[in-house]
């Protein structure tokens, strides 16, 4: 080995350690675990092959819990990147950006349990202030979260709002690196700002809205923290979520570690699924 | 063309009083949180809404810091969040700083292996390691510990740190490192007094990325503590949510605006810097 290899090795040993340790290792273990009956304190676990997988086929709150997740991903899909892409947009034209910029991303600073907090008390039906003004505009008050009908609807909302700030502000960067003289071309042909948007923003928008779409999928398939705190899951299974099921099979009842590592699996299995699709659909011709 | 030019600037200001109506709208559940903290109980739940919390009371913050037994004291949640975001921060930025180093800067059999592996893995979901990871910590006895926080959460950032850090040390030109060489200055001097010291920007940037993330995450720490006094800000708050509901959101409302305290103050302070970190984060992709 020469000097400069020993050398970059010893620089890389603490990290690959770490990175080893607690993300190789956890990964490929949780995948062992999968084919065993393993649970917490049983001496010995048994491989059992694809029993934790075929039995998962038969546990209907698992497929209620991972269709939940799937209508929450599709259907805040356009929201997260429709919302933040307006608001960069008129951010990009007006004044006061940098003011802005700092309002709309300071929810994302927030943990998603402060968020949860925050919005189960604006929300709450009978005494909270977002009732009250629907009221005052003449819609009827209701309880958002116990709802079957508005439940995961209103956790979206509360989604949006924490994080439209993250993908503004990416967006915002994507904006910037779009050549000025595009748009001045484009302007001097006649072109309206609507069709410069279609014809210029949204094809050079390309990589980043791929990001933002990965990125998203990759998060609300895991979706779980807004859950526990707003809804935990319901009214009646409305709002479980794979990750919730997941958490308590594991660590409230029985704590089985195999089932719940072939619940895990299978989640990583559709979120690659979800991302390869995505990759398939937004990158097409991406050189100019 | 002056008439032209005004209906410009006349959409241009509509524009930006759209935009601040929307701006405050935005952050009237933070105002909410906050306001409602400082109302003493009766006030809370008065309708039509106040929003100016007048006289204010520091009763709540006074309760959920000092006074109450019934769950975690967020004051010592407060203390732990600290130890856990700053430990965290430390080892993200000493461990992906030496391992981008020799990544962007030296020619070694494995190098590009190692970077692809450490930038896939950033396409693993954390709920996926979730149980192997609890199962690992519990081995090691690090269940309910500051390491059983702190080398987890590290762990989750350590390859996007390699890989922001890696970008950065590219593009640092080569003449500065020869010039230390031929001055007869060994790897790790060169790493630590030239490289270093040029990167302070955006090891504030990954400094800031990791302990936002060290300090909000909820789901590990909800399953690796079990400990009350052990217990950081957020699943603190998540329990006193289920101590208080029934009574007052006011000690709830004390404990979610002191939990966004530290981030607030990052944030006035060193704005452009995490904007610059977000920005750099969408690189990625």
């Amino acid at each position: 080995m020469s000097r400069q290899t020993r050398v970059a090795y010893a620089f890389l040993a603490p990290g690959l350690l770490l990175f080893a340790v607690y993300r190789l290792y956890p990964l490929l273990e949780g995948l062992r675990l999968s084919f065993t009956n393993a649970r917490l304190g049983r001496a010995s676990e048994q491989w059992i092959g694809f029993a934790n997988y075929t039995r998962l086929l038969e546990d209907d709150r698992f497929h209620v819990s991972l269709w939940n997740t799937a209508f929450y991903t599709v259907a805040s899909t356009l929201p997260i990147l429709a919302v933040p892409l307006a608001l960069a947009l008129a951010l990009n034209r007006g004044r006061l950006r940098t003011l802005l910029r700092s309002v709309f991303f300071f929810p994302f600073t927030l943990s998603v349990v402060t968020v949860g907090l925050a919005w189960l008390w604006l929300l709450d039906p009978v005494v909270g202030p977002f009732n009250y003004y629907l009221r005052r505009l003449g819609v009827p008050a209701r309880s958002w979260l116990a709802d079957p009908q508005t439940a995961m609807w209103t956790i979206i909302l509360t989604t949006v709002w924490w994080v439209t700030g993250y993908y503004l502000v990416i967006y915002l960067a994507g904006l910037q690196d779009i050549p000025r003289d595009l748009y001045e071309a484009a302007a001097l042909d006649g072109a309206s700002g609507w069709r410069s948007f279609w014809a210029i923003t949204l094809p050079l928008l390309r990589p980043v809205l791929l990001f933002v779409v990965v990125t998203h999928v990759i998060g609300s398939f895991q979706l779980f923290g807004q859950v526990f705190v707003l809804t935990g899951g319901g009214p009646g299974d409305a709002t479980r979520t794979v990750v919730q099921h997941l958490y308590e099979a594991a660590f409230q009842n029985f704590f089985q570690f195999g089932a719940a590592s072939a619940m895990a699996w299978v989640l990583f299995a559709v979120i690659l699924a979800f991302s390869v699709l995505q990759f398939r659909l937004l990158r097409g011709h991406t050189e100019y | 063309m002056p008439r032209g030019v005004r209906t410009v600037d006349r959409s241009s200001v509509a524009l930006t009083v759209a935009l601040l109506a929307l701006a405050v709208l935005w952050l009237s559940p933070i105002a909410w949180v906050v306001v409602t903290s400082l109302k003493p109980a009766p006030d809370i739940i008065r309708l039509p809404p106040e929003w100016i919390p007048w006289p204010p009371t520091g009763a709540h913050y006074h309760e959920v810091l000092l006074g109450s037994s019934r769950t975690a004291r967020i004051g010592r949640a407060f203390v732990n969040s600290l130890v856990v975001a700053m430990g965290s921060v430390i080892l993200v930025l000493a461990t992906s700083a030496m391992a981008a180093y020799p990544l962007a800067r030296m020619r070694f059999p494995g190098r590009d292996l190692v970077f692809v592996l450490l930038v896939g893995s950033l396409m693993i979901p954390n709920a996926v390691l979730l149980v192997p990871q609890y199962v690992l910590t519990q081995r090691l006895g690090w269940l309910s510990t500051y390491q059983g926080l702190i080398v987890p959460e590290a762990a989750m950032i350590f390859a996007f740190g390699v890989f922001l850090l890696r970008q950065f040390f590219v593009t640092m030109p080569r003449e500065l490192e020869d010039a230390a060489l031929i001055d007869g200055a060994g790897p790790w001097q060169v790493f630590s007094r030239i490289i270093i010291p040029l990167s302070q920007p955006v090891l504030a940037a990954l400094a800031i990325f990791a302990f936002r993330s060290a300090w909000n995450d909820f789901l590990w720490p909800l399953i690796a503590v079990n400990k009350p006094e052990m217990f950081p800000l957020p699943v603190a708050l998540a329990l006193l949510r289920s101590a208080y509901s029934s009574e007052s959101y006011g000690p709830i409302m004390a404990g979610a605006a002191l939990s966004a305290l530290p981030l607030l103050v990052v944030f006035v302070v060193a704005n452009r810097r995490i904007v610059e970190g977000v920005r750099l984060s969408g690189l990625k992709g």
